[in-house]
């Protein structure tokens, strides 16, 4: 019965298929590397490694940024997501590594001199100065001229359509203000990256939902090179050009939204990007365009249309995600890619209905249905036998 | 904040004085609003017992300190002229000015330039006190919890000896032939011992080293609120270290400063016994005169009107950073 994020499925699915409209020249949902689109490395990150006493929080990490793209640090609280991100603002001193910006090393430059910017959860805006103040502050650090810094803050102040409330206190605003209020100011310096730390953090999930384009809006036609801290899936999915998958201080997986959760390399991506069910499974015979694979939880053979790397007999893992899984009364014509179970439970999400189907053996297999369809006569519902199928491309074989 | 319409809202007294029976009554009482703007005779009653005390042991003695100092000193018991006699059924209200006069218009200027002194000694102890107090509370509110403990003893357990004692101590510290001296000798530093006590120095080190803890506890709480992430996000915008502290650390922690400061400063200002067991002959503070006009002029009159002179000094900063307060609050 492995289902595991339950209450992130019915929201993570739909965000997997968004277009990402932002970037010009892209194909909705396909997302082209960042060699093809031969952008020039911006960030280098070289064997980066962070150990408090015992514990090891990043683990010998190697990350390269390109200019202009937006990337997403995914990984649940304590997997080190925060503590790489303040190495490179410079709040934190690596235990080894190295960073390189424009070739140049960031490691021993302390946060004040380093050209990136970050945006707190919090915001961090200081209390007693107004929005103008707040977002002049790191201009006037560099004591630019007056004229100068007057122009580029309200150029800022625009930027974020906060241009109505330049006298006003952080705590005379809302938290959408605040937050553009915090971009304006960590964009106010022109930084080489800008870090995010948990950007929508402080936000409630409907604001969220709209500040999260609004963002990438302003980033994108800034043009600079982000990024970002997060836990949400959705929000990295959303926002980000490359996600990478941290755990445990070290990256599982790095990729675009689509290939995470088309083509997680692992077990742990499969799970930690939306729902997913797990089969624990043996493979029977592989050639060039079939791959025979036998499951421990059901009689029917598993069919892949392309062969695995891996000697017959060999266990691996093979992964479905419940959209994938068609559910029906009918038994299926095919003798491969189906299985039986009884309806155990159905939840209503509003826009799609969770199947919960309980195979023989007691194991529960997950299936989603859009609710256009499920309300339409025939059905399956509460108890009915039904039977579970699958497209062969559908499996996404898992050896480790 | 709701409620400066209509007056300082006392019910937060009730509530905590609450049975959880009353609670669902409150529930319905928050509804109407205008019931809870109003304060019920047992919110008084609870606040009236800090006020009853202040007015005993403060007013009421002020009070009587003031009426002293409206009158002129008699060989009697008490030393000085009744405010109200009756004589010949005529009741007569003498209010006698003239200590108050002669605090200003003395030829040798005595009062004047010792209270100018006082200012100054608590002024400069004050800021010693906040320069050295604000690194101690600032290591106490990073240090591991298991530290704190123990750093908090340092800051606090002299206090538990007599301050008399703490002072004798430092007399033996500072004398001819005391520690300081021996030592520098010895280290081949100075030839003939140096003069440091009976001079402002040893004044300087006996108030601060007396009232720093004064200093600490309130910057140490005011520190420990702290939003550190102000501090990284003014680093991350280009701020130097000495800058960042101005600009993020000290207006976080100006409550703190305040009322370390007061607390420094208001004793200090009055302080007898350091300066009369460390001070020189030259280091007449308004403490020892308020003692020589009382003991040995016995002229409690002017004693009086020295001390009320010298709150009046006191209240006047104290009003000033309390409307300074205010309007930042209002802003």
């Amino acid at each position: 019965m492995i289902d595991s994020n339950q209450e992130a499925a019915p929201t993570s699915a739909p965000a997997a298929t968004t277009t990402k409209s932002h970037l010009p020249g892209q194909l909705p949902g396909q997302t082209l590397s960042p060699q093809q689109r031969k952008r020039r490395p911006i960030l280098q990150i070289k064997k980066l490694t962070k150990q408090f006493e015992a514990f090891t929080a990043v683990d010998s990490v190697d990350l390269t940024l390109y200019e202009g793209e937006i990337f997403a640090l995914l990984g649940s609280s304590g997997c080190g997501k925060s503590t790489l991100l303040r190495m490179l603002a410079g709040f934190e001193t690596p235990t080894s590594g190295s960073i390189l910006l424009d070739g140049e090393e960031l490691i021993g430059v302390p946060p004040y001199k380093r050209p990136v910017n970050m945006m707190f959860q919090s915001y961090a805006l200081f209390p007693y100065m107004t929005v103008k103040q707040n977002i002049a502050f790191g201009l006037k650090q560099e004591r630019l001229p007056r004229a100068e810094i007057e122009e580029r803050v309200q150029k800022m102040l625009r930027l974020v359509h906060m241009e109505d409330y330049t006298e006003r206190r952080p705590f005379q605003l809302s938290g959408g203000q605040r937050q553009r209020v915090a971009l304006a100011r960590s964009l106010a310096k022109e930084p080489r990256v800008l870090l995010l730390d948990e950007p929508m953090g402080a936000l409630d999930k409907k604001l969220r939902e709209r500040m999260r384009l609004e963002l990438v809006d302003i980033i994108n036609s800034v043009g600079v090179t982000c990024l970002m801290v997060t836990h949400d899936q959705e929000e990295a999915m959303t926002m980000a050009d490359r996600i990478a998958i941290m755990d445990r201080g070290e990256f599982i997986q790095i990729g675009g939204p689509r290939e995470l959760y088309e083509n997680p390399n692992c077990r742990f991506s499969a799970e930690f990007i939306g729902s997913v069910n797990i089969f624990d499974c043996t493979l029977k015979s592989s050639n060039k365009t079939q791959s025979l694979i036998q499951a421990a939880d059901f009689p029917n053979d598993i069919e892949l249309a392309h062969d695995i790397d891996l000697a017959d007999g060999m266990p691996l893992t093979i992964a479905l995600r419940p959209e994938k899984i068609y559910i029906s009364k009918e038994r299926p014509q095919e003798s491969t890619n189906w299985c039986e179970g009884t309806v155990d439970n159905i939840a209503y999400l509003g826009d799609i209905s969770i199947y919960y189907v309980t195979l023989p053996n007691k194991r529960i297999v997950s299936s989603t249905l859009p609710n256009v369809d499920r309300f339409k006569v025939g059905l399956p519902t509460w108890d009915d036998h039904v039977f579970l199928s699958w497209d062969p491309e559908s499996c996404i074989a898992l050896t480790f | 904040m709701t409620t400066t319409l209509i007056g300082p809202n006392l019910s937060f007294i009730r509530r905590a004085f609450l049975r959880n029976k009353d609670r669902s009554r409150l529930r319905r009482e928050r509804r109407a609003r205008r019931q809870l703007r109003e304060n019920t005779w047992r919110d008084y009653a609870v606040l009236s017992i800090p006020y009853l005390w202040m007015l005993l042991f403060f007013l009421l003695p002020f009070l009587i300190i003031f009426k002293i100092s409206l009158s002129v000193t008699e060989i009697a018991i008490p030393p000085y002229s009744p405010l109200v006699t009756f004589e010949e059924g005529a009741m007569q209200i003498i209010l006698h000015l003239e200590n108050y006069t002669s605090i200003f218009y003395d030829e040798d200027w005595t009062y004047l330039r010792s209270y100018l002194k006082s200012v100054e000694v608590a002024g400069f102890a004050t800021l010693f006190c906040l320069l050295i107090g604000y690194p101690i509370a600032w290591a106490l509110s990073t240090c591991r919890s298991t530290w704190r403990n123990v750093f908090f003893m340092l800051v606090i357990m002299p206090s538990w000896t007599s301050f008399v004692v703490r002072i004798y101590a430092w007399m033996t510290i500072l004398k001819k032939n005391g520690l300081i001296n021996d030592v520098l000798i010895a280290m081949g530093i100075i030839d003939e011992p140096i003069q440091l006590l009976q001079t402002d120095f040893a004044v300087y080190i006996g108030i601060v080293y007396c009232y720093l803890p004064y200093m600490v506890l309130p910057l140490f709480s005011a520190l420990m609120k702290v939003d550190y992430t102000l501090v990284e996000a003014a680093s991350d915008l280009g701020c130097r270290p000495i800058r960042n502290f101005f600009t993020t650390l000290v207006p976080q922690t100006k409550n703190g400063i305040v009322a370390g400061a007061m607390l420094v400063f208001i004793p200090a200002m009055g302080e007898y016994v350091i300066p009369e067991l460390l001070g020189g002959k030259g280091s007449i503070l308004i403490g020892r005169i308020l003692w020589q006009e009382f003991f040995n002029n016995r002229d409690w009159p002017l004693a009086s009107a020295v001390s009320i002179t010298m709150l009046a000094i006191l209240v006047i900063p104290i009003i000033w950073f309390y409307k300074i307060q205010r309007r930042e609050e209002k802003a």
